[in-house]
């Protein structure tokens, strides 16, 4: 189980440690841990479970911020990152993101929420309905009303009533005047285009967000029309498996507030809305590019967002990059962005332009891959539509939303 | 511009940041003892209170010591505000260890709040009452979580179980069997909530324990869905155990198919192609895999140690899964429900959960079954297996597209559908590469040049027969490729499979004539592959080609015995006499050297024309560990790792034994002879073990009258103290042991307290009354007896490092010194022990560092060290130059200590040896057990410190030891008082640990006995500290058994760095029960 928890600033600086179990961690561990994360660079970044000479680390790095647990024992890895994330989650909704200030701002909030969700290194409360009811968020009101009363209490007098109840993601009994349930389609796609403009891979990542205030203790089922697309599913906890193993149908008590229902995935997919055709040509010390970017398959609403951005190779000296459409810089990393926006209907937006090599090199043997944005309001591009959204017991006022949006993925087009 | 807008907009954004942090805590986290705190903590208003709590946990997070408000701070745990509390509490929990008088006086406090209406206060007492761990007050935390465990409320329920573990870390025996009815209690609540922490306490606490699941399985099953994810994870793991110990393994899982039987092969090889895509699965493809798969399963249930140990065992004891060790999956139960219980957690949000359930199908679901969890797996990782490589190529990053090649190259291996598309692939990139180096550009270049041909060779190897054109494809482009590594790597292809196929033995004359013409030209690992590859082709050769290959061979060695680099020139010279019977005909004559030529084609085919055996390339490492452990990633047993349980190993007729009676009969049972992993019930548990152990014999001493059997509750706390022990100790020995001078007293026994052991004697009949008390008194009850001579007998192991069959005649052993390096604390000694075997004098012999040579190679004058070189990092060399020995006669010995800074523990340095100006590589293998240096203290240090490195600090195994039986049947001739048998075993022992390891002998408790032939409780005492660390590091080994048959020993090692302590462990585990060759 886990003994210690830190948190590290962008800077590595220790801006807080939670012992959690009777043998102490000290926090000389942070600077080792630091040293090599800076000798080492990215691949240690990258490591989430790491050996140390006296304790096994699990680092999560959320906006700049790193979580770094220690533990000495076996103990499932994927345990011990996932509660990670789960701290990085609820502090960063908590606190309304992360960075070093907000954390430092709100020390003792963040250690009253790490002191209820992980009791001697177990998980004791991690469900963001029961922590909001224990401590309180942060709010104007509440920091005016301290400034004003100096009474600051944040700290609840009673028990949430979910601890003990079976569905333990739901606060007891909330009510509403108006009774409303929303569920997006959130979509991501992935996309692979080879040299020679062959989609290699396209699949859709996808979530069901729901966002209810419905009162009282609200059973729903959601069915889709064609469930049999999806190719991987998972879960809310709140999900029954039992209707969706025989019926593919979702039935749930909510949580309330916004949650994640479902994740999904569907793969092969056939057709991207949009086609990037990159083409470098080099000769004699330069090389030139040329970008076209344009809608292929019409989703029927409008893509807007798109941008284009690819690394620019080592071995370049300078860039003169300029397009007929949208805003092209070049970042200090030299990683090329073009921001395209909509594309236009009377043009095709085109990216034009030379690079020079460095002297020695006649040609350029080493071509980037275009990362593509876009996002698509409206529409859920693998396909799946939601069929009906049901309340057992329908209470007055109910208003029922529904809405779909995708954007790109990791979409890469190789050139 | 307006350079004064500027100015306005940043102190603008400043106010609004400003603005942003009124109200939070920002002021009190950025300046925190800018107001003096302890008044505050005296006001009588809450928010004050709050504000000086608040700094503190500011200072607590910034690293600061403010342990000395500590009883000003227990006052406010009274205080009526939760928030107050709450913040308290916090730093209570901080600094309880700290201050434990202190933290008494709150205990009235939670006794109070436990009774709170209000369940969030009842669960915050209990939580801090057992958090803050002290041992006076451990009974009154039992008795508050056993009432808590039957709270109304969940949350208070939940809350009890999580204090178990914390009440366990104490290591209170006397509270065990109460701790684990509390689990029982909770692992039957009603609420899934409770069940879950219920599970993680049962984890922690009593996981042997599997008859408490055994009764609830079902149940436990069922409400496993509902679980929180937490404790699903940790339940998985649970039930999984349980189904393993209770019906074996399932006959139709992966673990199985392929130990039982080789029927089921041909089927095997139809499923071949659903599991083509899974990583784990793969292994079913290959040939060797029922080998293979038989030893995952094997490490699962024993644990990659004991594996790995019992097959070094010359006396291997055979572990056969017999048929009754298996269940079916389809007619049992229990099996059936697990994994339909299991198989929606596949759909988790919480990729742990999927992990735990996806590792209960990988073990138990039938093979045609476990397909299902690759989907949800892959789906954790988002990403697909379908996306092609060959774009990676053109990656910018360099680095990068070489591990692409590679890793395409391992993708062959693995798909051999794929192997066509893959080599064209690479044969194109090759074409390519070659292109592109002309202008320059670099290693990196070189790198996924090199990379690509070594994934050739290496997809070639598998099946050489059907990519004949391949090589020959590759031998046509040898011209235009210049990077030395991967024109050695196409000629040493060329020798390989000199004779496959039609058409490459009609190319070999005109590839060797090329080589031949080239050779000057060539690099020197390129010149060493042609060679290799001429004399290769030699060997294979027939008929009229004979004859050009002679001459090219010839035309070769004697331009190589011309060359510059002295490696080319001994190769040629080699290979020269190896084929003198080619060179000068196939005739009978004899060699012109002393061997007869037959004996030297025999070797020279050996060396040469023998097949290779396809070398594994993958690390299987992570196959020994279950999958989702922490071991799988770190690739050694992490501390608290235990493998499955033995299949069947839980009987029937456990489950329907109360807890109580259990655990006893259970102490009883492992005596009977089982090593500690027989049963399931948990004999490896060694608290437990020493318990039991010392109840007996306490039963067998105990004149005073039975209380003392029955009150061994209160008494476990100190084993060590409530035994009627005599302790032994040898002071001397550490400073004999370091300076090698033996002491001259042969007086085995020498009392040095007869006064002691009468005070114990007349204590005997007041111990009735047991406690604390009681503890203090008998620790001075001890006498001292010395054992004199053994540090006189102990002989370090020596090791041989250059057998004079590779040396020309020298022979190079070493053994570990004991001797402490006076340059630097990192250095291990070692005395190397030079001998000439030969018949003629060896000069200028020299060890070096086989990395610092390297550089030198070049410069051909190896044997002078440059000390700079050798200072790598921290300013330690790796080794310290040795002095040279500047001639050695036939027959004489000399030796040299060799100072040597290891990189790991475990891991061999490599080293070069220089002798009559020839270089021969060395591995010097280190040994865990002179790591150490001897560390002497005596018994109250030693427990004072042992009591610091409880838990996860101490680690134990256990394993038999027979040395003594030979001593004991040599002086059995003699008229030996029985008392000495004793001596005998400790001696022995004692013996074989500091001949072992650089330790020194604390003290040896012996039982005063009245069954004269039983050694159970006799107690060896070492200590040391790490070379590197300076951290202590203590071994303590218990006796078990009569004197005369083989002894049970327990190890336990006592260490913070817990690495080590483990690789210490396992170290002096292996040469305990390794024998002795007299």
């Amino acid at each position: 189980m886990l003994q210690c928890i830190f948190l590290l600033s962008d800077s590595g600086e220790v801006m807080l440690e939670k012992q959690l179990t009777g043998h102490r961690v000290d926090r000389s561990i942070c600077d080792w841990f630091w040293d090599q994360s800076i000798s080492q660079g990215d691949s240690f970044k990258s490591q989430p479970v790491i050996a140390s000479p006296t304790h096994y680390l699990f680092q999560v790095v959320q906006e700049g911020i790193t979580f770094l647990a220690c533990t000495q024992v076996e103990m499932p890895p994927l345990m011990g990152i996932e509660f990670l994330c789960r701290v990085a989650d609820v502090l960063s909704e908590y606190l309304g993101g992360l960075n070093e200030d907000v954390i430092k701002d709100n020390f003792v909030i963040v250690y009253e929420l790490l002191d209820e969700m992980i009791d001697n290194g177990f998980p004791l409360t991690t469900e963001p309905n029961i922590l909001r009811e224990m401590i309180a968020p942060p709010n104007i009101v509440s920091k005016v009303l301290s400034v004003v009363t100096g009474n600051s209490s944040n700290v609840s007098d009673t028990l949430p009533g979910a601890t003990g109840s079976c569905v333990p993601w739901r606060a007891a009994d909330p009510k509403y005047a108006n009774n409303e349930v929303y569920v997006d389609l959130v979509e991501e796609m992935d996309a692979v285009i080879n040299r020679d403009g062959v989609l290699v891979k396209c699949e859709i990542y996808g979530e069901v967000q729901v966002n209810s205030h419905l009162s009282g203790l609200p059973d729903l089922t959601l069915s889709f029309a064609n469930p049999s697309i999806l190719d991987d599913v998972r879960f809310h906890p709140c999900v029954r498996f039992r209707p969706w193993e025989s019926h593919q149908l979702l039935s749930f008590v909510p949580p309330d507030g916004e949650f994640k229902l479902m994740s999904y995935r569907v793969k092969k997919l056939k057709s991207t809305p949009i086609y990037v055709k990159p083409q470098l040509t080099s000769d004699a010390g330069k090389c030139r590019v040329n970008v076209l970017v344009g809608i292929k398959n019409d989703p029927g609403k409008t893509i807007d967002s798109i941008t284009l951005q690819f690394q620019l190779p080592p071995c370049i000296l300078s860039a003169d990059l300029t397009s007929n459409h949208g805003t092209v810089n070049i970042l200090s990393n030299k990683i090329c962005s073009w921001s395209i926006g909509r594309i236009p209907k009377d043009k095709a937006p085109s990216l034009t332009g030379t690079l020079v090599l460095e002297t020695e090199l006649e040609r350029l043997h080493v071509f980037p891959t275009f990362r593509v944005g876009f996002r698509i309001m409206g529409v859920a591009l693998s396909g799946l539509q939601i069929d009906k959204l049901d309340l057992k017991t329908v209470p007055n006022r109910l208003y029922k939303g529904f809405r779909a949006l995708t954007r790109a993925g990791e979409f890469e087009v190789r050139s | 511009m307006f350079p004064q807008f500027g100015a306005t907009a940043e102190s603008l954004s400043k106010a609004s940041t400003m603005v942003f942090r009124i109200g939070t805590d920002a002021h009190l986290y950025d300046d925190p003892d800018d107001v003096s705190i302890a008044p505050l903590l005296d006001s009588k208003f809450d928010s004050e209170k709050c504000e000086a709590l608040k700094r503190l946990l500011a200072l607590i997070a910034q690293g600061f010591d403010v342990s000395n408000f500590f009883p000003q701070v227990v006052k406010n745990v009274a205080s009526q505000s939760l928030e107050v509390k709450k913040l308290v509490y916090l730093y209570l929990l901080h600094y309880a260890e700290k201050r434990p008088n202190e933290a008494l006086l709150s205990i009235n406090c939670f006794q109070k709040d436990l009774g709170d209406p209000n369940p969030l206060v009842r669960a915050w007492a209990l939580r801090t009452m057992a958090g803050i761990r002290l041992h006076v007050i451990a009974p009154l935390v039992l008795v508050a979580v056993g009432k808590c465990a039957r709270d109304p409320s969940v949350y208070v329920r939940k809350c009890a179980a999580n204090a178990l573990p914390k009440l366990h870390d104490l290591r209170q025996e006397e509270h065990t069997s109460s701790i684990e009815e509390i689990v029982g209690i909770l692992l039957n609540d009603h609420s899934p909530a409770v069940v879950g922490a219920a599970a993680a306490a049962f984890a922690s606490v009593c996981p042997y324990n599997l008859s408490l699941i055994g009764r609830n399985y079902r149940k436990l099953c069922e409400i496993l869905p509902d679980v929180e994810e937490w404790g699903q994870i940790v339940l998985i793991g649970i039930l999984l155990r349980y189904v393993i110990a209770r019906h074996g393994l399932v006959k139709e899982s992966i673990m199985c198919s392929l130990q039982c039987t080789d029927s089921s092969h041909s089927e095997k090889n139809s499923s071949d192609v659903d599991f083509g895509l899974v990583k784990e699965s793969r292994d079913m493809s290959g040939t060797c895999d029922s080998e293979f798969v038989n030893m995952v399963s094997r490490c699962y249930i024993e644990g990659p140690d004991e594996y790995l140990s019992r097959s070094s065992y010359a006396n291997r004891v055979s572990f056969e899964l017999n048929g009754a060790q298996f269940t079916s999956g389809k007619s049992n139960d229990d099996v059936k429900i697990l994994l339909c219980c299991t198989s929606p957690l596949l759909w988790s949000n919480n990729s742990a959960v999927v992990l735990a359930a996806a590792s209960v199908h990988w073990v138990m679901a039938p093979k045609e079954d476990v397909k299902r969890i690759i989907k949800p797996l892959l789906f954790i990782l988002r990403s697909s297996n379908a996306s092609k490589y060959v774009d990676y190529i053109r990656d910018p990053d360099r680095r990068f597209a070489a591990d692409t090649v590679a890793a395409i190259g391992q993708c062959v291996q693995r798909l051999p559908k794929m192997t066509h598309i893959c080599v064209d692939g690479l044969l194109a990139l090759i074409r390519k590469e070659f292109l592109t180096n002309d202008f320059g550009s670099g290693d990196q270049e070189a790198g996924v040049l090199v990379q690509a041909i070594m994934s050739i060779k290496s997809i070639i190897k598998q099946d050489p027969p059907s990519h004949e054109k391949v090589i020959i494809q590759l031998v046509r482009s040898l011209d235009s490729i210049k990077v030395p590594a991967a024109r050695a790597m196409i000629i040493w292809m060329v020798g390989e499979y000199s004779s496959l196929g039609v058409i490459i033995p009609r190319m070999l004359t005109t590839v060797l004539k090329y080589l031949a013409w080239c050779f000057t030209s060539e690099s020197l690992e390129t010149k060493l592959q042609i060679l290799n590859t001429a004399s290769k082709v030699l060997l294979g050769a027939t008929g009229e080609d004979l004859w050009t290959f002679k001459k090219v061979f010839s035309y070769l060695v004697e331009l190589a015995e011309c060359d510059l680099n002295y490696d080319v020139r001994d190769r040629a010279h080699f290979l020269k006499k190896l084929q003198s019977c080619n060179l000068v005909s196939r005739g009978p004559e004899e060699g012109t050297n002393g061997l007869p030529e037959k004996d030297l084609h025999v070797v020279a085919e050996y060396i040469f024309g023998r097949q290779r055996r396809d070398v594994k390339a993958e690390s299987i490492n992570y196959r020994f560990y279950l999958p989702g452990s922490l071991s799988q990633i770190v690739l050694h047993a992490a501390p608290g790792y235990e493998p499955l349980p033995k299949p069947c190993s839980l009987l029937p007729d456990d489950l329907n034994v109360p807890e109580g009676t259990c655990s006893i009969k259970k102490g009883a049972a492992d005596y009977g002879g089982t090593d500690g992993y027989g049963t399931s019930s948990g004999s490896s548990d060694d608290e437990e073990e020493s318990a039991s152990a010392y109840g007996s014999q306490r039963s067998i001493t105990g004149s005073s009258g039975g209380s003392r059997g029955d009150d061994s509750e209160f008494t476990s706390e100190g084993n060590d103290n409530v035994d009627p022990l005599i302790q032994i100790s040898d002071i001397g020995n550490a400073s004999e042991n370091e300076n090698g001078v033996s002491q001259s007293s042969t007086n085995l026994v020498e009392l040095m307290s007869n006064r002691a052991l009468e005070s114990w004697l007349d204590e005997q009949p007041g111990s009735s009354n047991p406690g604390i008390s009681e503890q203090s008194k008998v620790r001075k009850s001890s006498a001292r007896i010395s054992i004199g001579d053994v540090g006189r007998r102990v002989k370090p192991k020596s090791y041989s490092l250059l057998d004079p069959a590779n040396g020309n005649g020298l022979k190079v052993d070493y053994s570990f010194s004991s001797e402490i390096s006076s340059i630097s604390h990192l250095l291990v000694c070692i005395e190397v022990f030079f001998k000439n075997c030969s018949s003629e004098t060896v000069t200028e012999i020299t060890l070096v560092d086989e990395e610092s040579n390297r550089a030198l190679d070049s410069a051909d004058q190896a044997s002078v060290v440059d000390e700079s070189s050798l200072l790598s990092y921290d300013n330690v060399p790796t080794l310290v130059p040795m002095e040279e020995i500047a001639s050695l006669e036939p027959g004489q010995t000399t030796s040299r200590i060799l100072q040597v800074r290891f990189h790991h523990h475990l891991l061999p340095l490599k080293l070069a040896l220089f002798c009559d100006g020839k270089k021969l590589p060395v591995k010097l293998r280190p040994d865990i057990g002179y790591f150490v240096k001897p560390l002497p203290m005596d018994v109250e240090v030693f427990m004072d410190k042992e009591s610091h490195l409880r838990g996860m600090f101490e680690y134990t195994r256990s394993c038999t030891f027979t040395d003594h039986i030979e001593e004991l049947n040599k002086e059995s001739g003699d008229s030996l008082l029985i008392k000495d048998k004793f001596l005998a075993i400790c001696e022995s022992l004692a013996l074989k640990m500091l001949s072992n390891a650089n330790l020194c002998l604390v003290s040896v408790d012996m039982p005063v006995a009245t069954n004269l032939d039983d050694a159970s409780g006799l107690r060896l005492r070492f200590s040391c500290e790490i070379l590197s660390s300076l951290i202590p590091c203590l071994i303590t080994i218990t006796v078990e058994g009569k004197c005369s048959d083989p002894l049970n020993l327990s190890i336990k090692v006592n260490c913070e760095q817990t690495v080590f302590g483990l690789n210490l462990l396992n170290r002096i585990v292996n040469f305990l029960v390794e024998c002795v060759l007299f």
